[in-house]
């Protein structure tokens, strides 16, 4: 049951405010995104049509705790299919932007680990101006399953390496500084 | 024909015969590809996630490098691709944003870029008759699965070249090489590659049932556009098959690694002892084929 007096009403309008979130309020629930949505096929505890829902009516603790928005996999067929224009994938990215920040301030605590290789992932970015595959997959992994999750993906690292597809260094830009200029005034730390 | 060329991080460590592949048809088709300087990573889908500011200036860095360039953006990557298109819209339409990604970069981006999929530049500026030209081995008998998987057609106002549902563009090519392309439902059914470090159990389920519904549909091999899409399929299909204990045994190519055999381009200088599912059944399927005659050009338009 949802609880009325726990619904906070300012909620969509802050979604609306983050980029991405802007078409949140025009969502008449048809569900036309839960289906053919890949995730909710092979995963029950995924629905879009019940988080734009919880969005709209304010459930911010319940939704940002729920966390299930990290399983969407961005393949924008809820997008190309809702006759709303809700950009749902894009309004999923608004409210994992939110709740990066929510979770940076201390007021709520991310469990998945999804957030996790993202960061890793554009520190990467941030250090050199591109990605080190290698570094940041087997950083990763020892961070999220420590050494024997390491070990699990031996075989196939070492397959890998044997056709050269293991850059143990990653390449560094020249402007490597000026993109590490752009995550300062962005704001990301 | 000359083109900006963004490789994309993935091309120059873990997919390299994606780049080779791509370099060798190229030459072959009269298109000078001249890479990009000092492009940095677009950000993947990892930086939406995170912050999508920072999401929309990584890309637009190198689109400000593309301006000055002056050529069109060729992207062998779907994620690349939409990245970079998808920051150009937003950019060209929303002057606000660019205004505060211009505070945010060195060098300001005045919107004149243009930005291409490498397969949508070979479909529609070469041409399938030129392609079909160059296709000196047919490739008869060759049974294809062609993949798109998402970001290549979706979302449409930012793919804008093939349809979103059901598009032909692949289909075509791999026609145009006298390739046989087998009826595919899964074509732009999502691989769950963004999910496959963080969420591997769900991402290896939606794998797998694209690389078994391509296996039922009696393909010899997959033909993919994105380095991350091949990577689900292909470094992960024995992992597939040891959790799930079924067999594919599925060759997945890179659309360009397929394109190279037809023109009659050595194996190895394509990159195919680099994929990790041999490729071997499928150069040797080719060998024991020995034919003449041309591919037949039969363009089915898409949606339908």
């Amino acid at each position: 049951m949802i609880k009325v007096k726990n619904l906070d009403p300012n909620f969509k309008y802050q979604l609306s405010k983050e980029l991405g979130g802007e078409n949140l309020e025009y969502c008449f629930n048809c569900t036309g995104c839960a289906c053919g949505c890949p995730v909710a096929e092979v995963d029950p505890t995924f629905n879009p049509r019940k988080i734009i829902r919880m969005g709209i009516l304010g459930m911010k603790d319940e939704l940002l705790a729920s966390e299930s928005f990290w399983k969407c996999v961005s393949c924008y067929t809820c997008f190309a299919r809702c006759p709303q224009d809700v950009r749902i994938t894009e309004v999923l990215y608004a409210l994992k932007n939110m709740a990066v920040r929510e979770a940076e301030k201390g007021n709520i605590k991310i469990k998945t680990t999804k957030p996790v290789f993202d960061k890793m992932f554009i520190d990467s970015i941030k250090a050199n101006g591109r990605v080190s595959e290698a570094t940041v997959f087997a950083g990763y992994t020892f961070k999220t399953k420590g050494i024997q999750g390491l070990l699990d993906y031996f075989n196939m690292g070492f397959e890998m390496f044997k056709k050269g597809k293991i850059m143990l260094m990653g390449e560094k830009i020249k402007g490597s500084k000026k993109v590490k200029h752009i995550f300062e005034k962005a704001g990301v730390k | 024909m000359k083109y900006s060329y963004y490789p994309g991080c993935t091309l120059h460590s873990s997919t390299k015969e994606y780049d080779m592949s791509t370099k060798e048809v190229c030459k072959k088709l009269g298109i000078e590809l001249v890479e990009l300087e000092d492009w940095n990573c677009c950000g993947a889908l990892g930086a939406f996630s995170y912050d999508y500011l920072l999401s929309v200036t990584l890309p637009a860095r190198n689109l400000a490098l593309v301006e000055k360039q002056n050529l069109t953006l060729a992207a062998p990557c779907n994620a690349c691709f939409h990245n970079l298109a998808k920051a150009n819209k937003l950019l060209k339409e929303n002057a606000d944003l660019k205004n505060k990604v211009n505070d945010i970069m060195d060098s300001p981006y005045n919107g004149n870029a243009q930005v291409r999929h490498l397969l949508d530049i070979i479909v529609n500026d070469v041409g399938l008759e030129t392609v079909s030209k160059n296709a000196i081995k047919p490739l008869k008998g060759l049974k294809v699965a062609p993949y798109y998987g998402c970001l290549l057609v979706r979302p449409a106002e930012i793919a804008r070249f093939d349809d979103p549902e059901n598009p032909q563009s692949l289909d075509n090519l791999m026609k145009s090489l006298g390739a046989e392309v087998v009826p595919f439902h899964m074509k732009v059914k999502c691989c769950g590659a963004s999910l496959i470090v963080g969420e591997e159990e769900l991402a290896l389920m939606l794998t797998r049932k694209i690389l078994e519904a391509a296996r039922d549909a009696g393909a010899n091999c997959v033909a993919v556009t994105c380095p991350l899409c091949q990577t689900n399929l292909d470094t992960y299909q024995k992992k597939i098959e040891s959790r799930y204990n079924i067999h594919l045994g599925l060759p997945v190519l890179y659309f360009t690694q397929i394109m190279g055999l037809a023109f009659g381009i050595e194996p190895k200088v394509l990159g195919l002892n680099k994929n990790m599912v041999s490729t071997d059944k499928v150069i040797d399927l080719l060998k024991s084929i020995t034919i003449t005659e041309k591919p037949q050009l039969v363009e089915v338009k898409a949606g339908g």
